[in-house]
């Protein structure tokens, strides 16, 4: 199973700043003066919407989006906004995605103002993402789909507009809370496991078995993963030989 | 950064290149042969401009009354640059001219370019390079007026202007000492005019004026622009991708081109690297930050070591880079290795006139290593830890408590970057900008520090989980929440074991890679694991670090035996005092830092009381 798609907590950050889907031309643009060219905006647009449609995550990529609607505030479009944060939302728990996103932004009100926008759902989304972030990132993962399938305005906002739009949502938000679960169990209720990933008993019980985790009853194994699996030790210093350069140069002569 | 503290001048100040220092420095028999040879050029360069400095109307007159030394140091200054002498422009930058500002000019403004124009034959380039010192010294000493923001930006413009749009690269030398600064300055009063333009109130008719006019000035698109032309220009990424690959010399220079192979452009494209680093985190884009230097060595001897505000300054923009993206560990690490490397040069630089302003930003790391050292506790460095809890004890008492927000606030506040806002409030539509002064929205630094709070409010509670669980090898979840109290029920109780394990494990970088790489790493003793509701708690033992305080105090040693034994032998009655003061003084310093306790200063390598998070 590759890194991307496995349930255990990543190990390497490599996919995350540079993700193996990630084409040439999208690097170039990235990584050059290019980037601040408000012509290839669109460009970036379409990367993020194939994205959307295909489960893959590149925030870098997302970020140069932003900054260009730094840059350049009557061409910021809430709805890729929106799909910006909600990819950053659901695909990762604890890392700081979500939050660099907000860094490049700015309060909904004067976003909108600079477009002339009628429609203010940006206004009520943005604050709603806000506290699914905060619910997510403490792990309150009940209450966070308890959320987002409540009756608020900014819930029922995303649920008729921008969730149809992102068919990956939540199977990636599962697979991330998932992460997060088998970084602390080793064995962990069904019933728990269910509510957690907003499953059915019966769910669930598939949903573990395809990311290879063992059913057995009313419990569910989890194979360690070296976060799961900790066993106390004595650390001992290590000294690098790069460390003593300057020690065996001076005892040279 | 670059504030009035930068360019104090104390008296006498010789030797205030801050460059490590070097025992090979020129010595004053060659300073002899130098003044010899200032002399017969001064004569050389009065005799020249004898006749043109009379009859210029009103200029003249003004340039009646800039004093002679003045007069003589700048035509000395010109003939200096005309011939690429870097060793005399070294020496005037550095003590020459913050002499003369201490003598003449510590109130007021150096005289105009315009009316010193006819002492360097009207030379332009000369006149922009003096231009840029001219608006240092008004931003460091004096208020700048809008016309010198205005017109400090132009002059820079025009000078960045001839160094990439002349036919071919110029014929000009400067010392990296210079280059680090005119950029340093670059982005500091790019800073400064954000800021100041980021208030639309107490602004008078003819600034707002202006501000309406002027868009493109100081704007974050232009400073961006020069950046990335002086780093394109020089190919510097690319030789430094191909130094690291360990090609050689020749091939370097043939990927830097004809520009990027001389110093003056390679190690402007260099700093250019360091500055975007700097403007991408005060424009709250840590990732790109970190992208930019991605070529740069960090390590050890690095080419950026060489200046130490530039040390200083990258260190201290990356280690926020890294706080930003929540890599408390990382930042810990850098913090803590300039920190040291402060410490250990701290006796060399207390004369320097740029001394202020760099253990200006070495304090606000030790406030930025108590907020990472509580967010992520884990065995660091203790002797600078030791200064930190010096420091900070109250405020790390406050933020180990758990809820102490405020206290992160205000220590965040003291020593974060001043974060910028690429737009400006809208100067150019009075009605708008009326309705943006009545209610303006939320500063750039505000709402960083509200986003970093919420990072503090995530885990929060950790802290007292981990203090319970410390008691016990296990426990059922169930009983647990008992003592955590607040009718949590076992799911809110495994929710925040869940939050405590995702604290307790970072993303860390290595040595070589690029800034933005990281392995999993667990940054806390305490581990634990749930099977069902049992929590199972297991805590590694970390044996205590001494191969860093042997290692640095073998150096320590090696460079007092040293010192020493270049010292001259005390065989005459008298030392020769005037001859080389300044070689014996590294030899005292160290000789009394190495008796403990000596001067009650804490040391870098005391290591005396355990320091443990």
């Amino acid at each position: 199973m590759s890194e991307s798609t496995s349930a255990a907590p990543v190990k390497s950050l490599n996919e995350w700043h540079s993700p193996s889907s990630r084409t040439e031309v999208i690097h170039e643009l990235i990584h050059g003066v290019d980037r601040y060219n408000p012509t290839n905006l669109s460009y970036m647009e379409e990367y993020l919407q194939a994205q959307v449609q295909s489960g893959e995550y590149d925030l870098l990529a997302y970020l140069a989006v932003l900054k260009l609607y730094q840059f350049n505030p009557h061409m910021s479009n809430p709805d890729i906004i929106t799909h910006i944060l909600l990819k950053a939302l659901s695909h990762t728990v604890h890392g700081p995605d979500f939050t660099l996103c907000l860094h490049l932004l700015r309060e909904p009100a004067a976003i909108l103002s600079d477009i002339d926008s009628d429609d203010q759902s940006l206004v009520v989304v943005l604050p709603f993402l806000q506290k699914l972030h905060q619910l997510s990132r403490t792990c309150q993962f009940t209450q966070f789909w308890s959320e987002l399938n409540g009756e608020s305005e900014g819930a029922s906002t995303l649920r008729d507009v921008y969730l149809p739009q992102n068919p990956h949502f939540t199977s990636t938000t599962q697979l991330n809370f998932a992460r997060s679960i088998s970084s602390s169990f080793s064995r962990i209720k069904t019933a728990q496991l269910a509510r957690w990933l907003d499953l059915s008993e019966g769910e669930v019980k598939q949903w573990a078995e395809k990311a290879g985790w063992k059913v057995d009853g009313e419990m569910v194994a989890i194979p360690g993963n070296g976060d799961n699996d900790v066993k106390a030790g004595v650390v001992n210093e290590q000294v690098e030989l790069s460390q003593l350069t300057k020690l065996i140069a001076a005892a040279a002569y | 950064m670059a504030d009035p503290a930068f360019y104090e001048a104390e008296e006498d100040d010789l030797l205030s290149s801050l460059a490590a220092p070097q025992y090979g420095q020129p010595e004053a028999a060659s300073y002899e042969d130098e003044y010899k040879r200032m002399q017969v050029l001064e004569q050389h360069a009065y005799a020249q401009h004898g006749e043109q400095a009379q009859g210029d109307g009103e200029l003249g007159v003004q340039l009646e009354m800039v004093p002679e030394d003045v007069k003589r140091f700048l035509i000395l200054f010109h003939q200096a640059i005309l011939e690429n002498d870097i060793v005399t422009i070294t020496t005037m930058y550095e003590s020459g001219w913050n002499k003369l500002t201490q003598a003449h000019y510590a109130q007021s403004e150096w005289p105009e370019a315009e009316v010193i124009a006819p002492l360097v034959q009207n030379d332009q380039v000369f006149l922009t390079l003096y231009r840029e010192l001219y608006f240092r010294h008004v931003y460091a000493r004096l208020q700048p007026t809008i016309d010198d923001r205005f017109q400090s930006y132009e002059n820079i413009c025009e000078l960045f202007n001839y160094l990439l749009n002349s036919e071919g690269p110029v014929p000009l030398d400067l010392p990296i000492q210079w280059l680090w600064d005119m950029l340093d300055e670059f982005v500091y009063q790019f800073q400064s005019f954000a800021q100041w333009r980021s208030n639309p109130k107490n602004k008078s008719e003819e600034e707002l004026d202006l501000l309406a006019e002027a868009q493109q000035i100081w704007s974050s698109y232009s400073v961006l622009n020069v950046l990335y032309s002086l780093v394109q220009k020089s190919g510097i990424n690319e030789q430094l991708k191909a130094e690291r690959e360990g090609k050689s010399v020749e091939e370097v220079a043939e990927l830097a081109g004809e520009y990027g192979s001389k110093p003056l452009y390679r190690n402007l494209g260099y700093f250019s690297l360091i500055c975007l680093l700097r403007v991408h985190v005060l424009l709250g884009d840590p990732t790109l930050a970190l992208q930019s230097m991605e070529n740069v060595e960090l390590s050890g001897g690095s080419f950026l070591t060489r200046i130490t505000a530039c040390h200083v300054t990258t260190y201290y923009h990356v280690g926020c880079a890294y706080m930003a993206l929540s890599r408390w560990t990382d930042a810990i690490r850098i913090f803590v290795s300039v920190l040291i490397f402060f410490l250990r040069m701290k006796q060399y630089h207390t004369r320097s006139y740029q001394y202020g302003s760099i253990a200006k930003q070495c304090e606000r790391m030790y406030g930025l290593l108590a907020i990472c050292t509580s967010l992520a506790p884990g065995p660091t460095d203790e002797s600078i830890m030791h200064i930190v809890k010096e420091h900070y004890a109250d405020q790390i008492a406050e933020m180990h408590r758990g809820d102490a927000l405020s206290t992160y606030k205000d220590l965040f506040l003291s020593a974060c970057p001043k974060y910028l806002s690429v737009n400006p409030p809208p100067y150019e539509d009075s009605a708008l900008l009326e309705a943006y002064a009545a209610n303006p929205p939320q500063d750039a630094t505000a709402r960083m520090v509200e986003l970093f709070l919420a990072d503090v409010v995530a885990v929060k509670g950790v802290q007292s989980v981990r203090n319970l669980l410390k008691l016990y090898t296990s426990i059922d979840a169930g009983k647990l929440s008992a003592f955590i109290g607040e009718e949590a029920g076992e799911e809110e109780v495994l929710q925040q074991l869940m939050a405590l394990k995702a604290a307790s494990r970072s993303y860390q970088g290595k040595n070589g890679g690029s800034l933005l790489d990281g392995e999993r790493i667990s940054i806390n003793n305490l581990d634990f694991t749930i099977d069902g509701a049992m929590v199972h708690v297991e805590e590694t033992i970390t044996n205590r670090r001494l191969a860093g305080f042997f290692i640095r105090n073998t150096e320590h040693a090696q460079r007092v035996f040293n010192t020493i034994r270049a010292a001259p032998l005390p065989t005459t009655g008298q030392p020769p005092a005037e001859r080389a003061p300044r070689r014996d003084q590294p030899g005292q310093g160290q000789g009394s830092r190495a008796k403990p306790n000596g001067d009650g200063k804490p040391a870098a390598w005391q290591g005396k009381n355990r320091v443990r998070a």
